[in-house]
C-alpha cells in the first residue's frame, strides 16, 4: 500500500519571492515601440502620392493635356499651382496624372523582371551542370553590356512607345542580375528532401517551382524585387528625358522632364524641380519600404 | 614551372574564346535588332528629300546602301567588312561611321576613367570613415545621405546642377567638352568636366561605398583584428594596414563588375551635358535610326567593358591566387 503522494503546502516554507504570485509582468508595448524600425513615414508619403494619383481627377484643377497658350512658362501662382511648362500645360494637374503612368511602369517593369528572373533562375538552378553553366554564361555576357545601351537598341526597335512597350523594354533588359541571385538560392535548396520527395511524386517543374522553390527563397529576393520598382521608374524617366521613351503627349514624370532642356533655356525652374521632386520622393519611399523586407544580419560585436 | 605556364596559357586562351563569343553574341543581337527595327534607314539618310523620290529611285538607293538583300546576307557582309575595318557609312553624317566615332572615343575615355577612379577612391575613403564610426551618428547620417543621393536619377541631378551653377550662378559651363576654339586649354576642359563628374560620382558613389563598408565591417569581426589590437596597434593602423589589404581583392572584383554600370552612367551624363562622346552619339543614333553608327558605338562600348573586366579579373588573380580556384569556369 503506497500512500498517495500528496504534497501539502504547509509542509514547505517559502523562501524568497513567492513563485505563485510572482508572474513576470508582460509590458504592453507602446504604439511608439511597435512602430519603431518600420518605414511609417515612407509608407504614409507613398500612400499620399498613390491616393493623389488615383484621385487625380478630383485633385487636378486643369485639364492635364490642355494647352493654355496664354500662359506659357508661367511661374507658380494661385491658378497654376506649380506653374506651366513651355507648351502651356498645368504642371500641378500633370503631376497627378503623370504619377499614374510612372508608378504603373515601375510596378509592371518590376513584375516582368520578377517573372522572367525567377523562372530563368529556377530553370538554371535545377538543370544539370552543362545547361546551367551555358545559361549563366549567357546572363553574364548580357549583364556586362550596359543595360542602358540595351534599352537604347530595343527602344529604337519599338517605333511608337506606350506604357506597355516601355515596361517590356525595361523588363527584358533588367532581369539578368535577379536570375543569378535566384539561381544561387535555388542551388542551395534543390537537393533538400522535400524537393526530392515532390519530384519523386511526379511533381512537374512548375509545380515544384511554385510550391517549393519560390516560397523558400522569396524572402531573400523580395527586397531586390521591390528595389526593381524604383530602378524601373528611374529607367523610364531617363529614357523619356533622352527622347527615347514616352512621347511628350503621354504624360509621365519622365516625359514631363523631357522638356527640361527647353526649361533650361528659359530658366523656368518649376518645370524641372516639381516632377523631379515627386519622382525622387517616390523612389526613396519605395526604397525605404523595400529595405524593410531585407533581413537584418545580426552582427557580432566588433573586434576593433 | 611548365605546368604553371601551361595553365596560364590555358586561362588566357579561355578568356580570348569567351571574349570572342561575347562579341559575336553582342554583334548578332545588335545587328538583328537594328535591322528589324521599323524605322526606315532611308529616311535618316535622305531626310526630307526622301518624299521627293520616285519608287524606282528609292529602290536604287536601297540597292546602293545594301538594304535590299536578305538579312542574313547583310549580316555576313557586315561582319566581313568589320574585319576589314569598315563599319559602314553613318546614315546621318554620310561619312564612314568610324570617322564619326574615333574623335569622340578619347573624350568618353577621359570622362569614364576619371569618374571610375574618383568613384572608387572616394568610395573606399567613405567606407573607411563609415566603418570606423560604425553605428555612430556620423555613420548613420552618411548612410542616409548616401542612399538618398543614390536614388536621385542622374539626369535630373545633372539638370538641377546646370540650372543652379551654370544658368543662375554662371560659375561653370553647362555643356560641351571645351569652349569654342579652346580645345587645347586644359583649364577650360577641366571646368567642363566638373559638373559631369559630380553627377557621375553622386549617382555611383554610395552603391559601392556601402558594399565596401559592409565588407570592412565583416573584416573587423575577424580574429586577426583582435590580435593586432592586443599588439597595441591603433585603430587607424589596423584598418589601413590590415583590413583594407584584406578587402582589396573584393574591391577590385567589385570594380570589375562595375564597369558596365559606370559606362551606362556616362551615356546619361553625356546626353545631359551634351558632352561629345560615344554615349551621347549612341543616344543620337538611336533617335535617328542610324544603325551603322549605333552598332559601332555599342560594339566599342562592349569591347571596352569586356576588356576592362578581364583586366580586373587578371589583376585580381595576381593579388589573391585563391581566386583562380573559386572563379574557374567549368564547362
Amino acid at each position: 500500500m503506497v500512500e498517495p503522494l500528496c504534497v501539502r503546502d504547509e509542509q514547505f516554507r517559502m523562501v524568497g519571492a513567492d513563485y505563485r504570485t510572482h508572474i513576470p509582468q508582460v509590458k504592453r508595448r507602446t504604439l511608439r515601440q511597435e512602430l519603431k524600425g518600420k518605414p511609417i513615414l515612407s509608407l504614409l508619403v507613398f500612400l499620399v502620392i498613390i491616393l493623389g494619383c488615383i484621385f487625380a481627377g478630383k485633385l487636378a484643377n486643369h485639364d492635364p493635356s490642355g494647352f493654355y497658350l496664354q500662359n506659357l512658362n508661367e511661374a507658380p501662382s494661385a491658378e497654376f499651382r506649380f506653374g506651366t511648362d513651355s507648351l502651356g500645360r498645368d504642371i500641378y494637374s500633370m503631376i497627378w496624372y503623370g504619377g499614374r503612368v510612372s508608378i504603373a511602369i515601375g510596378f509592371l517593369g518590376a513584375a516582368i523582371i520578377a517573372v522572367i528572373g525567377t523562372a530563368y533562375g529556377c530553370i538554371s538552378g535545377t538543370a544539370n551542370d552543362k545547361v546551367d553553366s551555358v545559361m549563366m554564361r549567357f546572363t553574364e555576357i548580357c549583364g556586362s553590356i550596359p543595360s542602358l545601351l540595351f534599352v537604347l537598341i530595343l527602344s529604337a526597335v519599338f517605333r511608337t512607345q506606350d506604357v506597355l512597350s516601355i515596361s517590356l523594354v525595361i523588363g527584358i533588359t533588367g532581369w539578368f542580375g535577379l536570375a543569378r541571385i535566384v539561381r544561387s538560392e535555388v542551388r542551395q535548396i534543390r537537393n533538400s528532401e522535400y524537393v526530392l520527395y515532390a519530384r519523386c511524386c511526379n511533381g512537374g517543374f512548375f509545380y515544384v517551382m511554385a510550391h517549393h522553390l519560390v516560397p523558400n527563397f522569396i524572402s531573400a529576393v523580395m527586397f531586390i524585387i521591390v528595389s526593381f520598382i524604383s530602378s524601373c521608374m528611374t529607367t523610364e524617366s531617363t529614357l523619356s528625358f533622352l527622347g527615347l521613351g514616352l512621347p511628350v503627349t503621354v504624360i509621365s514624370w519622365g516625359s514631363m522632364l523631357s522638356l527640361a532642356n527647353k526649361a533650361l533655356i528659359m530658366n523656368t525652374w518649376w518645370v524641372i524641380i516639381f516632377p523631379g521632386l515627386f519622382l525622387v520622393v517616390t523612389l526613396m519611399c519605395i526604397t525605404n519600404i523595400g529595405s524593410f523586407f531585407r533581413k537584418e544580419v545580426n552582427r557580432k560585436h566588433s573586434n576593433l | 614551372m611548365t605546368l604553371q605556364k601551361h595553365r596560364l596559357l590555358k586561362t588566357i586562351l579561355k578568356r580570348i574564346v569567351l571574349f570572342m563569343i561575347a562579341m559575336l553574341v553582342l554583334s548578332v543581337v545588335v545587328f538583328f535588332l537594328a535591322r528589324l527595327a521599323p524605322g526606315d534607314p532611308l529616311q535618316s539618310f535622305y531626310g526630307d528629300s526622301l518624299e521627293m523620290m520616285t519608287q524606282a529611285e528609292q529602290h536604287a538607293a536601297r540597292v546602293r546602301l545594301g538594304l535590299n538583300e536578305n538579312i542574313l546576307v547583310q549580316y555576313e557582309r557586315w561582319i566581313v567588312n568589320v574585319f576589314h575595318g569598315d563599319f559602314g557609312i553613318s546614315l546621318k553624317y554620310k561619312i564612314p561611321a568610324m570617322q564619326v566615332v574615333s574623335p569622340l572615343i578619347g573624350n568618353t575615355l577621359l570622362l569614364g576613367t576619371l569618374a571610375y577612379l574618383l568613384v572608387f577612391t572616394l568610395a573606399t575613403l567613405l567606407a573607411v570613415v563609415c566603418a570606423l564610426h560604425e553605428d555612430d551618428l556620423l555613420d548613420r547620417i552618411i548612410c542616409k545621405i548616401g542612399t538618398a543621393a543614390y536614388y536621385i536619377p542622374g539626369f535630373w541631378l545633372g539638370i538641377v546642377l546646370v540650372l543652379l551653377f551654370s544658368i543662375n550662378l554662371g560659375w561653370l559651363p553647362s555643356s560641351g567638352a571645351y569652349g569654342i576654339g579652346k580645345a587645347a586649354d586644359i583649364g577650360n576642359r577641366i571646368r567642363h568636366l566638373i559638373l559631369p563628374l559630380i553627377v557621375m560620382i553622386a549617382s555611383h558613389l554610395w552603391y559601392y561605398a556601402y558594399m565596401i563598408r559592409n565588407k570592412l565591417l565583416d573584416e573587423f569581426r575577424k580574429d586577426y583584428v583582435l590580435l593586432a589590437k592586443s599588439k597595441g596597434l591603433t585603430r587607424h593602423e589596423i584598418v589601413w594596414k590590415h583590413c583594407l589589404r584584406n578587402v582589396a581583392p573584393t574591391i577590385i572584383s567589385i570594380m570589375a563588375i562595375s564597369v558596365p554600370h559606370v559606362t551606362g552612367g556616362t551615356v546619361v551624363v553625356e546626353a545631359v551635358f551634351a558632352y561629345p562622346g560615344i554615349g551621347n552619339l549612341a543616344v543620337e543614333s538611336a533617335k535617328y535610326h542610324d544603325y551603322n553608327l549605333l552598332m559601332l558605338t555599342v560594339l566599342i562600348t562592349g569591347i571596352l567593358v569586356f576588356l576592362s573586366s578581364f583586366a580586373a579579373q587578371t589583376i585580381n588573380e595576381q593579388i589573391d591566387p585563391r581566386m583562380k580556384e573559386t572563379e574557374a569556369i567549368k564547362w
